[in-house]
């Protein structure tokens, strides 16, 4: 049975007819073209789809469409601004923390969240924290957290 | 002074892996394309009595139904050197894209291509099937018993997968009868997965006799050549490309990947659509291939003095259902088992071994870490009947340059001896080692050692072309599968021929346009590739040069290519107006380059790893492991560090928690993320790279891979550190809570009754 899904993605008003079971990762990939969240898993077990909703980190595999229908959405494709980079992107580049790169759209999604939610540098520790459900085969876990380490010092200075 | 060599030159795909934008095979989308769904055996070993795929053929929206009976009955091997083995080595010819026989769960038994994969997968459902079940074989020891039955007895009366291989160096016999002490075990060795984030996936397009595929494949060529086989199509008129990212490879997608490249290309060529398949993480998990588990028997002997004399391996690999890389892994095994320390007196002989379990093929370190972790156990064994340090013990019998070794291609460089050293100092071995104490919480610290191979030279072949406005393209058939090795190729291609590194382009990852290559694996890419380019830019800056002096009227001998422009003579010349007044006069700048000679060269490393033992839970921690790699001169060493770390990460997993579990039915039992447990951020401990330069001088501007060698060492390092801390040497890995616990009672058990307060093996 198909819906109209309405709410906001990436700053703009989306509104769409799909299927009322459709996964948002479905939705955001196979309907809307935004192929930047990434399927590692689809059982909420690997951070690779992750999206943020109303502020908050969600796996977007395991999230019906509807159940956040009239929210705001962000993908990796809404983090950079105005053709610029985010600081997050920018030392991820600049470090070139990643290998295969699959994990990293997840991963960004991420570390936005946590950094936005902290009114403060993030501890190594909350670095940590921010990306423990991302999973990341190729190992670049400690080159995420020097990257963002090094971002905060830049932020700092 | 290089300007770009041993630079920390960015990634060149950075800024799309960081948006988004990087494209892999399951963006893929095709217009008109249809989906596929597999229909998989739910036994170990049966025989398909009876196929009915009416109701499913039926359903609307279904345009084709693959099964053994419409698609081609062609045995093949699933891997990218299926058609390069070493001399005397023959692949495994045993499987088909569908067969009648069904031999591990999860088996192909048909596949449908539909409209959505809802009704794909709804057809599925459809299709009735009469199984007759077979017994079935999960251990190798028990398929090589007398009576076993046949898992592929239509084609041999054996379960040996493409042979067994032997290495005889001295007489083996002799020299164990002369050995002062003397150790011998048998190690037992876990399933790992690769479990790379990209599930298997393709997408085939058969048009006009015409076959497109897109693969995450490690091997486009390779990959091509078997569908080539496959369908007897003529080759070029198929084309296999990389989209071009690669969600993580490690070994597992070295030709097909779970066979989903034949399935789409039969579906696509039955249908007359495009058709993609994506694999669920269920079924990468129980369909591709594995790290190879299996037994593995040593025997090492030393004299008094410590020398090592004769050391007899024999190792019992489990291929499960097909052979895939079977005979190269158990070579492989054979190989890196015998080429670390200097013995005498060698036997080897190993196999791959079918059962009816998910077959196992290529995984990053390719048998390496399986002959590390028993060798290193032997090593330490006899450290402790010596009385010698074990990094001692190591460094008075490593290979030295030039040795005798068993092995056809010479030891050309090495600096293992460095990386022991400064593996074992920055771990602080002399503070730490044998301190572990009483109480609960024991540390330890341990140290593994071992090399790798970075070959297949003679199998890389690339063309260089300077385009009309001056910049340079490369054309290699190689992949780009996570490792960064694209960027180091760009610096060696701008080093070799004088530009700058941003005129230069390397088109990869697509057979169509790129002369053949094997692929991205074997630790070959930077080496091989890189050999290859510098011969090539060698010889098209020649040719650059000896133009511009004809054109200038001067000798070309006062001529270079610096910073993209042609200087030396009476004026300054561009390259791209050299380039665009060459095709004028009929001169048109391009080179090949192709290994003259099969060259094959060694990486070293040592890992040291400090442990904390849980005494009453069982439960390892690794709080650091230093990982001291000898890859010759390192082309950009921030890359270098990242695939050491990577490894490390790997290495860590399989010694401590990766294990896939099959059960009596030869079910896979963790199949999913949430049940096989990969290392996490929260498991990742301190890993610190260290790169020991050496100089290689077969390598380009000196250098040797490094790719696989970041987990080959490093299950043994833990292991030993763990036996450090408890005194308990383990025989089998991952070293998971239970299993440590059990070990540790065990040994309490028995150093009570034995009263000898010594290590005790625990199987
Ligand atoms: S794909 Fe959503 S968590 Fe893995
Ligand atoms: S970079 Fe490959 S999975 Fe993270």
């Amino acid at each position: 049975m198909q819906k109209i899904w309405s709410g906001t993605i990436n700053g703009k008003k989306i509104e769409k007819s799909i299927e009322q079971s459709m996964t948002l990762l479905h939705f955001l990939r196979d309907e809307l073209s935004l192929l930047g969240t990434k399927v590692g898993c689809e059982s909420g077990d690997c951070g690779a789809c992750a999206v943020i909703i109303d502020k908050k980190l969600f796996n977007s595999c395991i999230t019906p469409a509807f159940a956040v229908a009239g929210c705001e959405i962000t993908t990796i494709e809404g983090l950079s601004e105005n053709g610029q980079l985010h600081p997050i992107q920018k030392a991820l580049l600049d470090t070139g923390s990643f290998q295969c790169g699959y994990c990293m759209p997840g991963m960004c999604m991420a570390l936005k969240c946590a950094m936005d939610a902290a009114e403060h540098n993030l501890t190594e520790e909350e670095i940590r924290e921010a990306i423990s459900g991302n999973l990341c085969r190729c190992g670049s876990y400690s080159l995420v957290v020097e990257a963002i380490s090094l971002l905060q010092e830049v932020k700092k200075s | 002074m290089k300007r770009y060599i041993s630079k920390n030159q960015k990634r060149s795909d950075a800024l799309s892996k960081v948006t988004g934008e990087a494209t892999y095979t399951h963006d893929i989308v095709v217009p008109g394309m249809l989906f596929a769904k597999v229909l998989r055996s739910p036994h170990a070993h049966a025989r398909i009595r009876k196929l009915d795929v009416s109701k499913a053929a039926a359903l609307p929206g279904v345009k084709a139904v693959a099964t053994w009976e419409n698609t081609p009955r062609k045995l093949f091997n699933s891997t990218g050197m299926m058609a390069f083995l070493y001399p005397g080595a023959k692949p495994a010819m045993d499987e088909y894209i569908f067969d009648q026989m069904v031999r591990h769960v999860g088996d192909e038994v048909a596949a449908v291509a539909a409209t959505s994969e809802e009704i794909a997968a709804e057809a599925i459902r459809l299709i009735e099937v009469e199984y007759e079940p077979l017994p079935a074989l999960l251990d190798p020891l028990d398929a090589l018993e007398e009576d076993a039955i046949l898992i592929h007895g239509d084609i041999q009366d054996n379960n040996i997968a493409s042979g067994t291989h032997t290495i005889r160096q001295g007489d083996f016999e002799k020299g164990w009868a002369e050995c002062d002490v003397t150790y011998e075990a048998r190690v037992k060795l876990p399933i790992q997965k690769q479990a790379q984030l990209e599930t298997h996936a393709a997408v085939a397009e058969y048009r006009n006799g015409e076959l497109t595929v897109w693969s995450p494949t490690q091997s486009v060529h390779g990959t091509k050549y078997i569908l080539a086989h496959i369908f007897d199509m003529s080759a070029g008129n198929i084309r296999v490309m990389n989209p071009p990212y690669v969600g993580g490879a490690f070994g597992v997608r070295v030709g097909f990947g779970g066979k989903a490249e034949g399935i789409v290309s039969c579906l696509s060529m039955l249908s007359g659509y495009p058709v993609k398949l994506v694999l669920t993480r269920e079924e990468d998990f129980t369909v591709s291939d594995t790290r190879h588990s299996g037994y593995v028997d040593i025997k090492l002997g030393a004299k008094a003095d410590g020398r090592f004399h004769a050391f007899g391996m024999n190792a019992y690999l489990n291929t499960g259902a097909y052979g895939t890389h079977g005979i190269e892994v158990a070579a492989c095994l054979g190989n890196m088992a015998t080429s670390t320390y200097r013995v005498p007196n060698i036997f080897f002989e190993g196999a791959s071994i079918y059962t009816n379990i998910v077959p196992a093929g290529a995984f990053r370190g390719f048998g390496n870490p399986q002959a590390v972790f028993a060798v290193e156990t032997a090593v330490d064994a006899l450290a402790k009947k010596l009385d010698i340090d074990p990094v001692e013990l190591r460094l008075k019998n490593r290979i030295r340059v030039n040795d005798e070794w068993p092995l056809s291609y010479p030891c050309s460089s090495t600096a293992l001896d460095e990386c022991i050293k400064q593996a074992a100092a920055k771990i602080g071995w002399s503070e730490k080692r044998g301190r572990a104490g009483q109480g609960r919480f024991r540390r330890g610290v341990g140290l593994g050692a071992g090399t790798h191979f970075c070959g297949y030279d003679e199998l890389a072949h690339v063309s260089l072309e300077l385009e009309t406005d001056g910049s340079l393209s490369v054309f290699t058939g190689n992949s780009e599968i996570g490792t960064g090795h694209i960027t180091s190729l760009q610096q060696i291609t701008a080093e070799s021929f004088g530009c700058e590194i941003e005129q230069v382009n390397i088109k990869y990852g697509d057979t169509r346009g790129t002369p053949y290559d094997v692929g991205c694996h074997s630790t070959r890419s930077v080496f091989a590739i890189g050999n290859a380019i510098s011969m090539a830019a060698g010889e098209l800056k020649e040719q650059v040069l000896q133009y511009a002096a004809g054109a200038m009227g001067c000798s070309a001998e006062a001529l270079s290519i610096e910073s993209g422009r042609v200087r030396g003579g009476p004026e300054e010349m561009d390259l791209g107006q050299l380039a665009r007044d060459g095709h004028i006069h009929k001169t048109h700048f391009s080179a090949e380059g192709k290994s003259k000679e099969a060259v094959t060269v060694t990486p070293w490393e040592a890992h040291a790893a400090e442990v904390e033992v849980d005494t009453l839970t069982g439960m390892v921690k690794v709080l650091k492991v230093v990982a001291a790699h000898d890859v010759g001169v390192a082309i950009n060493p921030q890359l270098v560090e990242g695939q050491i770390e990577g490894g490390v990460v790997i290495g860590i997993g399989y010694a401590t928690r990766e294990e896939m579990s099959i059960n009596e039915k030869g079910e896979v039992y963790n199949s999913s993320y949430h049940t096989y447990m990969l290392p996490t951020f929260a498991d990742t401990p301190e890993i610190e790279p260290v790169i020991v330069e050496s100089y290689e001088p077969r390598g380009p501007y000196g250098a040797k891979g490094v790719g696989e060698c970041g987990l080959v060492p490093t299950a043994a390092a833990i292991a030993a550190a763990v036996e450090d801390a408890t005194g308990v040497r383990f025989l089998e890995i991952p070293l998971t809570p239970q299993r440590v616990l059990d070990g540790l009672q065990a040994a309490c058990v028995t150093c009570q009754a034995e009263k000898e307060g010594g290590t005790i093996d625990v199987e």
